[in-house]
């Protein structure tokens, strides 16, 4: 009982993570259906340059923060203004995008190495200590993440319904000729939309960063994980990344309780499969 | 108000529209009649921006607006409802019409063209919270109308507005295109098969056929069974 109570916890910590993970490759897809193949990396170099300001250059905690999220949101917007736009005008752009983001996100990993250096990276603990009610035992810092995590979704939610550039990418996500009847300016909006979306990502890695390792190649990891997520939850809707990322973060954390930790990837891509077969557009479905 | 002159255009290396040349002067409903797929609807799209022209010019208040992007021709004050409605289906009917108002000089008009949108839809009033994806044919049809009206607009161009209604419905949706025209003054251009309603409130009528004008009358020098007869 004990274990599985804590088994719960644990399971809800890292769920919240995933979902912060996932969102923004559910929302460059929502918007634009370009799929990002080189999501992991973002979320690294997010992780890798507020590392960098803390532990290299002292800077606190909150500040280096803001600075990777302005990096990042810059880095999308150029990205998608220098690559992916040119790109989307292509027949084939479905396709091109694809490998394109994968070569982008292989030759970032590397740049990541060549800078930083193989060595295992963390960022460290928010706050030390630990809560104890009774049997319970969590720690203060990965309490503070799930509150983080909830209050950065609920902020994104409210991005969206009420914001105009908000609304524009909803409506661009649900029908392009109707955003362009009503005078949205789409190349605009897919340029905001991967800004928006790597600031996501990059804070998703900060996150991570904090709780687990960083080296140059984890990208691919909570890449993979973030396939399985919008997946399960359906691509390009945000409120089924979030319910998908809660499912799987408590499967994972019951079956190393029960089978251990080598049994979560064959569950998680069962449940993958299954869900692909019975509901291809996922637990979810809809548009942002 | 809009001049088009000797538009061309093209789908791949199919030649849609050959050399079409029509005008609208403010305050008018100028209908455009003529069979399906010879152009209508693709000459409509080259209008508002979402099918660029090959060749040819559109003057629209005195500039030229060809080849723009369909954002900047929009923000001008021209507004194009689409036959095939393209709502946002996962949002409401509000969220909808406030979209409408999305270009920056239709903001300050919000309160006043919803008010309006309401007085000509009151159905939209009632249904205002619910999900577009939820709506029947026609009410999906008046959201699509009542979001071009959003815009601020002085030229609406309505694609086919009763295609696919109930006869009750289709009646519903004329007396909103003319109560536009009567209570705000609106110039609209409107592709219809309907032609007896379409006829009884344009001024004008042209006939499209194989991507040209075959001809151009006054709506009360032409009778119905004369453009029936221009079909075939």
């Amino acid at each position: 009982m004990e274990n599985f109570v804590n088994a719960l916890i644990s399971g809800l910590i890292s769920g919240s993570l995933y979902a912060a993970m996932a969102l923004g490759l559910t929302i460059i897809y929502g918007v634009s259906r370009v799929f990002n193949f080189g999501h992991g990396v973002i979320a690294v170099i997010g992780a890798y340059l507020t590392w960098y300001l803390l532990s290299a250059l002292g800077v606190p905690f909150l500040l280096a923060t803001l600075l990777s999220m302005a990096f990042m949101a810059i880095f999308g917007f150029v990205l998608y203004r220098l690559t992916i736009n040119p790109l989307l005008k292509k027949p084939n752009w479905e396709f091109s995008t694809v490998l394109f983001m994968l070569g982008a996100g292989i030759l970032l990993e590397n740049v990541v190495l060549q800078v930083f250096g193989p060595r295992v990276k963390s960022i460290p603990l928010l706050v030390e200590g630990m809560l104890k009610v009774g049997f319970l035992q969590i720690n203060w810092h990965e309490l503070l993440l799930i509150a983080i995590v909830v209050i950065a979704i609920t902020a994104l939610s409210l991005f969206f319904k009420y914001s105009r550039t908000g609304q524009a990418m909803r409506a661009v996500a649900q029908s392009i000729p109707g955003a362009q009847v009503v005078g949205i300016h789409i190349e605009q909006i897919f340029g905001m939309t991967f800004a928006l979306a790597f600031v996501v990502t990059g804070f998703s890695g900060i996150l991570l960063g904090t709780k687990y390792y960083l080296n140059p190649h984890i990208g691919w990891e909570w890449m993979v994980k973030g396939f399985v997520i919008v997946t399960f939850g359906g691509l390009g809707s945000t409120s089924g990344a979030v319910v998908a990322a809660l499912i799987l973060g408590l499967v994972e954390a019951i079956a190393t309780l029960y089978l251990g930790a080598i049994w979560v990837w064959p569950i998680w891509f069962v449940l993958f499969l299954v869900v692909l077969l019975l509901r291809p557009q996922g637990i979810l479905g809809g548009r942002m | 108000m809009l001049t088009v002159k000797d538009l061309v255009c093209y789908y791949g290396d199919l030649q849609v529209l050959r050399q079409v040349s029509l005008h609208v002067e403010e305050g008018e409903v100028v209908a455009l009649f003529g069979p399906n797929g010879h152009g209508k609807s693709t000459l409509l799209k080259a209008i508002c921006g979402l099918q660029p022209p090959r060749a040819g010019s559109i003057q629209f208040r005195g500039a030229e607006i060809a080849g723009l992007p369909a954002h900047q021709i929009v923000e001008r004050g021209l507004a194009y409802i689409p036959e095939e409605r393209h709502l946002f289906a996962d949002m409401t009917v509000l969220e909808n019409l406030y979209l409408g108002a999305y270009p920056r000089h239709a903001r300050a008009a919000v309160k006043k063209n919803l008010e309006f949108v309401f007085h000509i839809f009151p159905r939209l009033a009632e249904r205002r919270n619910q999900l577009c994806s939820t709506l029947s044919g026609g009410e999906a049809r008046m959201v699509a109308i009542g979001r071009g009206l959003m815009s601020e607009t002085s030229l609406l161009m309505v694609d086919e507005p009763s295609i696919g209604l109930s006869p009750g419905m289709k009646m519903a949706v004329f007396d909103a295109i003319r109560q536009i025209h009567q209570e705000r003054g609106m110039t609209i251009l409107i592709v219809e098969q309907e032609i007896q309603h379409a006829l009884e409130m344009s001024d004008r009528i042209y006939l499209m056929k194989k991507g040209q004008i075959a001809f151009e009358r006054k709506g009360k020098e032409i009778q119905v069974e004369e453009i029936e007869k221009a079909y075939f």
